[in-house]
Parts: structure tokens; sequence; C-alpha cells
């Protein structure tokens, strides 16, 4: 009995020992274990607060900026803050606003230098592909004056400016320029897109302002090589005015199917009118 | 103890799944409605959107005050631009499309007008990071226009849906609503002056001045202005004179220019005086003697 109760509590000793070592080590795990899961919970629990507000502000400044009728009434906007909403909803709108005048290629019009000068955009674009953005100062006092530019030197500024009569009408010289400016730029993307597409046609010559463009095409069967010249006199558009064709055949540009191909590269971009000469068969 | 411990970590860990679980959510709805109406927060939205989410110190007047200067800077940013883009737009609403690989498409839809004509354009605007730059493009361009003048319209506006030209569809509509108003201004003038023979029966904003001598009831004339618009975007004004003279009046003057002549010689009036000044000659022609009503 005795020895029992020895074993006995030599058993519980040895319990305690071993509950305590076990107890050792894990004490300090379990409560870090808790700690850092409860650290956890508090943080995500304030991301999804943080988040839910942030949805409740995007539903409420959605709603302000295209109420659905009836529902206005019925908006829980906090009479305190609904300022502060109003004018977030507004921002929002004018910054879209403001962003959709970039895309529709509006001129970004910025008075610089108190006042005295003010700084336009000139975007350009050639079927859909925006390409470059040119920028022009113009000091407005005592007279308008272009001072700064970056547009290209081949572009007449200054007898643009002269025919759309610059001092009363700002707005007729930037048209004026734009004009100019993409239908330069629809040039040289037409230049670039032949490059890229017909490889068969070889560029003999062409300009800065690409207002001249000479190809060499081979006609099929003889390879007969047939210089066509496309020249475009009306630096206002990307088709040209006169198309010129050479070739040893004399006979040949004044075949009804070159005649034909002559007016169709009169009226169809140049990389595209190939494009349909080819699928004739016209050219290689 | 340790059973009471593993049963709060058990329970922890629930509850940690389960905030994961509707943080994705959150996320996932919050992705989605940003797509739909993408708010750009930049500069004083920002910390208004710090202070409304209560993550900042400020005062709401603060924030109120510093937002409330930068809408009337926009405000003004946004006047000058529609004046000198001759464009007013009253809405933008951008959408985020879900796009396969590096590029970010956008269905944009805006409305406006540039000033009598309405319209109203949808386009996707895709874009893609080359290098340092990056490359712009529409697609899928939808134009809706509002205009008595749609017909002289019509085939640039589908050649421009094709081209997807969209910075050439603005050029030109800007160009074409100042010639209309140019027409009307002059239509108008005529009228105020001429009142007893210049009528407008269709409104100002038509194509067509009627004039008529008021003692001469079947006798009229009419100016026709339209404006001719190329598939290129050029837009020409075409102005003609019409007559309708009785068959009677016609016989007794045979050699008068005023039938079929009268249209040729209003061509070179047109050529040689200009449009302003070619209308008033004829004008002064068909009110005949009533010189003192017209030197006013």
């Amino acid at each position: 009995m005795e020895g029992a109760s020895t074993r006995g509590v030599l058993s519980h000793l040895s319990l305690l020992e071993v509950q305590a070592r076990s107890r050792g080590s894990q004490v300090p795990q379990q409560p870090s274990r808790v700690k850092e899961l409860k650290a956890k919970v508090e943080a995500l629990t304030s991301q999804r607060d943080q988040l839910k507000a942030e949805l409740q502000i995007h539903k409420k400044l959605q709603k302000l900026r295209a109420p659905v009728d009836g529902e206005d009434e019925e908006m829980d906007v906090d009479s305190e803050s609904s300022e502060l909403f109003h004018l977030m909803a507004r921002h929002s709108e004018l910054t879209d606003l403001l962003h959709a005048h970039n895309l529709i290629g509006g001129y970004d019009a910025i008075t610089t230098n108190r006042g005295k000068s003010m700084c336009f955009s000139l975007a350009t674009q050639y079927e859909g592909v925006y390409l470059d953005t040119y920028n022009l100062e113009l000091n407005l006092k005592p007279n308008v004056r272009i001072s700064r530019h970056n547009i290209p030197p081949f572009i007449p500024l200054n007898s643009l400016a002269e025919q759309s009569d610059l001092q009363t009408d700002v707005r007729a010289f930037l048209a004026t320029v734009s004009q100019h400016l993409n239908a330069f730029a629809g040039r040289r993307q037409q230049l670039k897109l032949v490059k890229e597409q017909h490889k068969s046609v070889e560029v003999m010559e062409s300009n800065l302002l690409c207002s001249i463009l000479v190809l060499m095409f081979t006609v099929p069967k003889k390879k007969t090589p047939l210089l066509c010249m496309l020249e475009y006199t009306d630096h206002t558009r990307c088709l040209p005015t006169q198309v010129h064709l050479n070739c040893e055949d004399e006979l040949l540009p004044d075949s009804p199917k070159w005649k034909k191909n002559c007016s169709l590269l009169m009226e169809v971009p140049v990389h595209r009118a190939l494009t349909a000469i080819k699928k004739a068969s016209d050219i290689v | 103890m340790s059973e009471e411990n593993a049963k709060e970590v058990k329970q922890l860990e629930a509850e940690v799944k389960l905030l994961q679980a509707e943080i994705r959510a959150l996320q996932q709805q919050r992705q989605d409605s940003w797509e739909n109406v993408s708010f750009q927060f930049r500069g004083q939205m920002q910390d208004a959107l710090a202070f409304v989410c209560g993550r900042t110190q400020d005062l709401e007047e603060t924030v109120v005050s510093r937002l409330k200067e930068e809408v009337e800077e926009l405000e003004k940013d946004l006047k000058l631009q529609t004046q000198m883009n001759g464009i007013s737009l009253n809405s933008c609403i951008t959408k985020t499309l879900p796009s396969r690989g590096p590029e970010v498409v956008q269905q944009v839809c805006l409305s406006g007008r540039s000033s009598e004509l309405v319209f109203q354009v949808e386009f996707q605007l895709s874009e893609l990071k080359d290098g340092s730059r990056t490359e712009r493009r529409i697609r899928d361009l939808n134009l809706v226009l509002d205009s008595s003048d749609l017909q002289s319209l019509s085939s640039f506006l589908s050649r421009v849906e094709e081209t997807r030209d969209l910075l050439l569809f603005f050029r030109t509509i800007r160009s074409f609503s100042e010639k209309c108003d140019d027409r009307t201004r002059t239509f108008q003038h005529f009228q105020e002056k001429f009142p007893s023979i210049v009528s407008l029966p269709k409104g100002c904003g038509s194509e067509v001045m009627t004039l008529n001598h008021p003692e001469l009831p079947g006798c009229g004339f009419f100016i026709h202005w339209c404006l001719d618009v190329s598939t290129g975007g050029a837009v020409t004004p075409k102005i003609q004179l019409l007559s309708k003279i009785p068959e009677k009046a016609l016989q007794m003057f045979p050699g008068q220019p005023a039938g079929g002549g009268a249209a040729e010689a209003f061509q070179s009036l047109l050529r040689i005086l200009g449009p302003e000044a070619a209308m008033e000659s004829i004008i002064r022609a068909v009110s005949l003697s009533e010189r003192d009503e017209l030197s006013d």
C-alpha cells in the first residue's frame, strides 16, 4: 500500500514533471500562436471593413453620377458628408470628361506665362491608331504670335497663320494646322504600311512631307518593271492628286486594267490599293 | 489548458479563413464595379477617399475645402477645353473589358454636342505598352448623330466607322457645325433685314430660304444652301437659286433670265461677290420697286 502510494506519489511526480516539461515548451508556444492569429484576425477585419467602405463609397459615387430615377431620394448619404460625396462625384466626372477631350483629339489648351501665352497639343491619328502629338505655344499679347513649337519645318506654319487669320481666329488656325499634321501623319503611316505589307513593292523615292512617293512594281509574266509616281499636291489630304505610270512597255500604262488601277490609287489609300492590285495579279 | 488553447487556435484559424474568403469576395466585387465605372482617385480625391474610409486624422472641413478648390480648377479647365475644341461633352462612361494578354481594352461611351449637332460615340480603346511608348488604338467605332442634315453626313459617317478615324470625325463635325452656324446667321440676318420678302418656312437652321414679293404671290425664289461632306471629311457649302415662276409669265418674257438662266447667273454672282452679297443682290432684285423700305 505504501509502496503503491510511493509509486503513486512518484508516478504523480513524474507525471507532473512531464507536464511541466511539456508545458515548458508549450506555454511560450501556444499563446504566441494565439496572439499571432488574433493579430491576423484583427488585420483581416480592418482590411475587410476598408473594402466594404470603399465599395460603399463607390456605389454612392456611381449613384451620384448617374442617378436612377426615383432612387436618388432614398440615397443614404449621411447629410454631413454629402457635400464631400457630391464633390467627389463631380471630381471624377470632370476627370473623365477632360480625359475624353484628350481622346477625341482636343487641343489640351493650357494658359501659361500668367495668361500671356497659351499652349496647345495637336494630336494625330490614322485609321484608329494614335500617332505623334505636336505642341504649339502662342503668345497672345500684344498680338498673337507663334512662340515655340515642335511641328516639323516642312509644315508651313507661318503661311497657314496668315491664311487663317491667326489674329482674330486662333481656333481656325489650329484646325488648319491640325488638318495638315493629320494628313502628313496619315501619308507617313501609309508609307510605313506599304513597306510592312508589300515587300515585293520597292519604295524608290519619298520625301519628308510624304508628298511624293515613287514605287517600283513588277508586272507578272514578263517580270516587267513598272514605275509608279504618286503626287500629293493637296497637303491637307492623305490621297494623291496625281498618279503617273512609267514602263518600258509603253502600251501598259494606257491599258484599261492599269487605267482602272490608277483611279483606284487615287481613291483608296496606297497600301490598300496595292492589296487589291496584287489580288488581281496585276503586280507581283 | 492545452485543450482550451487548441480550441482557441482552431477557432481563430477558422475565423481567419472566413475573413480571407470574405475579403476575396469583396475584392472581386470591387474589381467588377471598378471595371464598370472606373473612378480616378488622384490628388485631393485620394485624401477625400482616405477621409471617408476613416484612414486620416484630417478635419472634414479641410478635406472638403481642398477638394472643392480642385473641383473648381477642373471646372475651369473643362470650360476652356470646351471653348477651344468647339465640342461640349456631357458624359463619358468607361468600362474596362476583360482582355487576354498585355493589352488593356476599355469600352468608351461619349455623348455631347457641337453647336446644334448632338452626337453619341461608342468605341473600344486598346492600349498596348511597347517599351517606353504606349500604342493606343480605336476599335469598333459606332456613331449616332442627331441632325437635320444627316443625309449630307451619312456617307462620311459610314466611312469613318470603317476607318475608325475618331479624330477626323470630330474635326469634321466641328467644321460642319461651324458652317451650319454661318448659314443660320446669314439666313437670320436677311430675314431681319428684309422681313417682307424673306421667309424661313422650316426655321432658321434649315437649308432653304424663300424669297417672295408680297404683291406677286405666284412667283417665288428659293435659296438652297446645303453642306457637302466628302468621305475624306471636307465640308463645302453648295448654294443654289431655284425659282418658281408660272408658265404664263415665262412665255411672256422668253428672253429674261428669270427661268433657267437665273440659276446660272446666281452662280456667277456667287463666284464674284461671295455668298452674302450674291444673296442680297437677289433679294433686292426680287423686292422690285421697294427701294425705300430696303435702303435702311
